[in-house]
C-alpha cells in the first residue's frame, strides 16, 4: 500500500468513527451520571432506527420512501430517546442502587429483549434502509485525485455528528439541565442537598444518550444500506472499547477515541482484511487496559 | 426416555458445569462476560486432541480445561488494576477476540480419505469420539453429569472450607478482606483460573455431545448465559446455579417450545423481571437461611 491509500482509509475510517463516537458518548454519559454501564444502549440506539423505518413505512405513500431525510433521523432520534427511557425504567429505576450487578444483568436481559424483539418484527432478515443521504449530497464523491476522494454520504454523517456533539456540549454546559446533569454525576447527595431530583435527572440523561444512540443508529443505516440485528453485538463492543480508551466518563475522551478506532480500524481492515479486522482493535483495547487503564483522558483511578 | 429426553439431560448437565465456571469467579465480586471465551478454547483445544491426535477423551478433556485455565489466569491478572464495570468490558473483548480468533484459525490434515480439523469460519466437523466408540446418548449423558456432579461436589465442599470464606470475603468488601490479611491477587487470579478451567471443561464436553462446533457457538449469549444461571439462581450455594440451568433449559426453552419463538422473548424478560423483583437471585443468602429454619435444618450451625 503506498501513502495515498492509507491517508484514504484513515479519511474514510475518521468519518465513519463519528458513530463509534456518539455511541461512545452515550455510554459514556450514564456511566458518568450513575457509575454503572448500560449493557443495552446500543441495541436501544438501533431500536430507534428500525423505527424510523417503521415510521417512514407507515408514511409511505408513493413509490419511494415518504418521509424527507433529516426526518428518518429525527424520528430515530425520538424513538430511541424513548427506547432509552424504558430502559431506564425497567433495568435502573427499581433495582438496588449499591448492588451493580442486578442492573449490568437485567441490562444484559434488555439487550436480548430487544434484539429478539428486532428479529421477530423483521422475520430475522436484514432491512434496507433508505438512500437518505443522497437526497441531501448531490455529488456523491469529491475526487482530488485518482486515487484519493472524499464519500459525501460519509461526509455528511460527520458533519451532522459534530452537529449533535457541539449541540450536546452545549446542553452540559450552558443550560441549567446539563448543570444539574453535572452536579449529580460530580457529587450525588450534595446535588440530592440542592434540590435536584436525582432520578428526574438520570432518565433525562438517558434520554439524552438515547437522542445522541438514535442518531448514530439512522447514520449507521444510511452508511450501511441496512438494518440487521447481527450489528447489535459488534456496536456494542465498538462503543465500550472507544468509551474506555477514551476514559469512563469523558466525552472529549469518547469523541477522540471514537474517531482513533474508526481511522485505525480501516487501516486494519485494508492490511488484514474483514475478518481479522476486530482482532486489532481488541488488541489496541487490551494494550490500554495494560498500559493505561484510565484511557486517554480518565482520572487516574487509584486504588481504593 | 427417548434420545430428545437424553439430548435434553446432557445439555441441562452442561449448562450447569457452564454457570458454576462464572460461579466461582462471581464469589469473589467480579463479573465475567469471557466465559464462553474460555468453553471456545476447551472445546477445540480438546476437539484436536481427540480428532487429530486420537486421544482419549478424559485426558483431552483436562487438557482443555488446563488450556483455558491458563487462558483465564492472564485475564485474571489485569483484572486486579481495572475494577467492577472495566473488567465487565475487558472480559467482554476478550470474548469476543476468543471467538475470532477460532474464525480465522484454520488448520487441518487428511485422516483417511477426509479432511479434518477446524475450517475457520465452516466451523469444526466431525468430533466423532462418542460414536467412534460406541457411546450410547444414555451413556454420554451418565458422564456429562458425573463430570457435573465431581464439579458439583467440589464446590460445595470448597464453599464450607476456609477458601470459600475467604472467596466470599472478598467478594463482600475487598478492603476489609485485604485488612485481615488476605492476598487479593491470589484470590482473585485463582477464582478465574479455577472458573477457566470448569468453563473448558464444559467446552471440551460440548464439542464432543454436538460433534460440531463453529466460531458462533460461543458468542455473547453463551456468556450471557454462564453468568445469568448463578445470578438468577442466587449465591448463597452452588444449588441456585443447578436450579437455574434446569428451569432456564428445561422449562423456559424445552417445555414452552410449543409457544414457538415467542420464549426466545422470555429469556430477556425473565432475567430483567428477576434482576428488579428478586436482585440477589432466588436463593439469596436470606432465603437459604429461611428455607433451612423452616426445615429445621442448620439451626444450630453458626448461620
Amino acid at each position: 500500500m503506498e501513502f495515498v491509500d492509507y491517508l484514504q482509509a484513515v479519511t474514510d475510517g475518521v468519518m465513519q468513527g463519528a458513530y463509534y463516537a456518539l455511541i461512545g458518548i452515550g455510554f459514556t454519559l450514564i456511566f458518568g451520571v450513575m457509575n454503572k454501564i448500560n449493557l443495552a444502549y446500543a441495541a436501544a440506539a438501533f431500536g430507534g432506527a428500525y423505527a424510523s423505518l417503521g415510521v417512514a413505512a407507515l408514511m409511505n405513500t408513493g413509490g419511494d420512501f415518504g418521509l424527507p431525510p433529516l426526518l428518518m433521523f429525527l424520528a430515530s432520534a425520538v424513538a430511541a430517546g424513548l427506547f432509552a427511557w424504558v430502559v431506564y425504567t425497567i433495568c435502573f429505576r427499581f433495582t438496588p442502587d449499591h448492588y451493580e450487578l442486578a442492573t449490568l444483568m437485567a441490562t444484559v436481559g434488555a439487550f436480548f429483549l430487544i434484539e429478539e424483539i428486532a428479529v421477530h418484527a423483521t422475520d430475522g432478515e436484514p432491512m434496507d434502509f433508505p438512500e437518505v443521504l443522497h437526497g441531501i449530497v448531490e455529488d456523491p464523491m469529491i475526487e482530488f485525485s485518482d486515487a484519493f476522494a472524499i464519500r459525501g454520504d460519509l461526509l455528511t454523517i460527520f458533519i451532522l455528528a459534530l452537529i449533535a456533539m457541539a449541540v450536546l456540549l452545549l446542553l452540559l454546559y450552558r443550560t441549567k439541565l446539563g448543570l444539574a446533569t453535572r452536579a449529580v454525576a460530580q457529587q450525588r447527595t450534595a446535588a440530592q442537598l440542592c434540590g435536584i431530583s436525582v432520578d428526574r435527572t438520570n432518565a433525562t440523561t438517558f434520554i439524552i444518550a438515547g437522542v445522541l444512540g438514535g442518531l448514530a443508529g439512522a447514520m449507521i443505516g444510511a452508511a450501511v444500506g441496512v438494518l440487521s440485528p447481527l450489528l447489535f453485538v459488534p456496536l456494542t463492543v465498538k462503543g465500550l472499547i472507544v468509551t474506555v480508551i477514551g476514559g469512563l466518563g469523558s466525552i472529549p475522551g469518547a469523541i477522540v477515541a471514537g474517531l482513533l478506532v474508526g481511522g485505525l480500524e480501516n487501516v486494519f481492515l485494508a492490511l488484514r482484511g474483514i475478518t481479522e479486522r476486530d482482532m486489532y482493535v481488541m488488541l489496541l483495547l487490551f494494550l490500554f487496559l495494560a498500559f493505561r487503564p484510565q484511557g486517554l483522558f480518565g482520572k487516574k483511578v487509584l486504588r481504593d | 426416555m427417548d434420545d430428545f429426553t437424553w439430548g435434553l439431560v446432557q445439555i441441562v448437565g452442561v449448562h450447569t458445569i457452564l454457570g458454576l465456571s462464572a460461579y466461582v469467579i462471581l464469589l469473589t465480586g467480579q463479573v465475567s462476560m469471557a466465559q464462553a471465551g474460555f468453553v471456545a478454547i476447551g472445546a477445540y483445544v480438546a476437539g484436536m486432541l481427540t480428532v487429530l491426535a486420537e486421544w482419549h477423551i478424559i485426558p483431552a478433556m483436562v487438557t482443555g480445561g488446563l488450556a483455558a485455565s491458563v487462558l483465564a489466569c492472564i485475564v485474571g491478572f489485569p483484572a486486579l488494576r481495572i475494577r467492577g464495570l472495566m473488567l465487565v468490558v475487558a472480559t467482554i473483548a476478550f470474548g469476543e477476540f476468543v471467538r475470532l480468533f477460532w474464525f480465522n484459525f484454520d488448520y487441518r490434515i487428511a485422516k483417511g480419505d477426509i479432511v479434518v480439523g477446524p475450517e475457520g469460519g465452516e466451523g469444526f466437523k466431525q468430533i466423532r469420539f462418542f460414536p467412534e466408540n460406541g457411546w450410547t446418548t444414555q451413556d454420554v449423558a451418565a458422564f456429562v453429569w458425573v463430570v457435573a456432579a465431581i464439579i458439583l461436589a467440589t464446590l460445595w465442599w470448597m464453599d464450607r472450607s476456609r477458601a470459600g470464606k475467604v472467596l466470599r470475603a472478598v467478594g463482600e468488601d475487598e478492603m476489609a478482606a485485604q485488612s485481615v490479611g488476605i492476598n487479593l491477587t491470589v484470590v482473585k487470579v485463582a477464582a478465574f483460573t479455577a472458573g477457566g478451567f470448569i468453563a473448558g471443561i464444559a467446552g471440551a464436553i460440548y464439542a464432543h455431545y454436538t460433534t460440531h462446533i463453529e466460531h458462533l457457538n460461543f458468542d455473547i449469549l453463551m456468556a450471557t448465559f454462564a453468568i445469568a444461571y448463578p445470578i438468577l439462581g442466587g449465591l448463597a450455594n452452588v444449588w441456585g446455579t443447578l436450579f437455574a440451568a434446569f428451569f432456564i433449559q428445561v422449562i423456559v426453552i424445552e417445555v414452552l417450545r410449543d409457544l414457538g419463538d415467542v420464549r426466545n422473548l422470555m429469556f430477556g424478560a425473565l432475567i430483567i423481571l428477576v434482576m428488579n423483583f428478586l436482585p440477589h437471585g432466588l436463593f439469596s443468602a436470606k432465603v437459604v437461611r429461611k428455607l433451612k429454619e423452616w426445615m429445621g435444618i442448620g439451626k444450630m450451625s453458626d448461620a
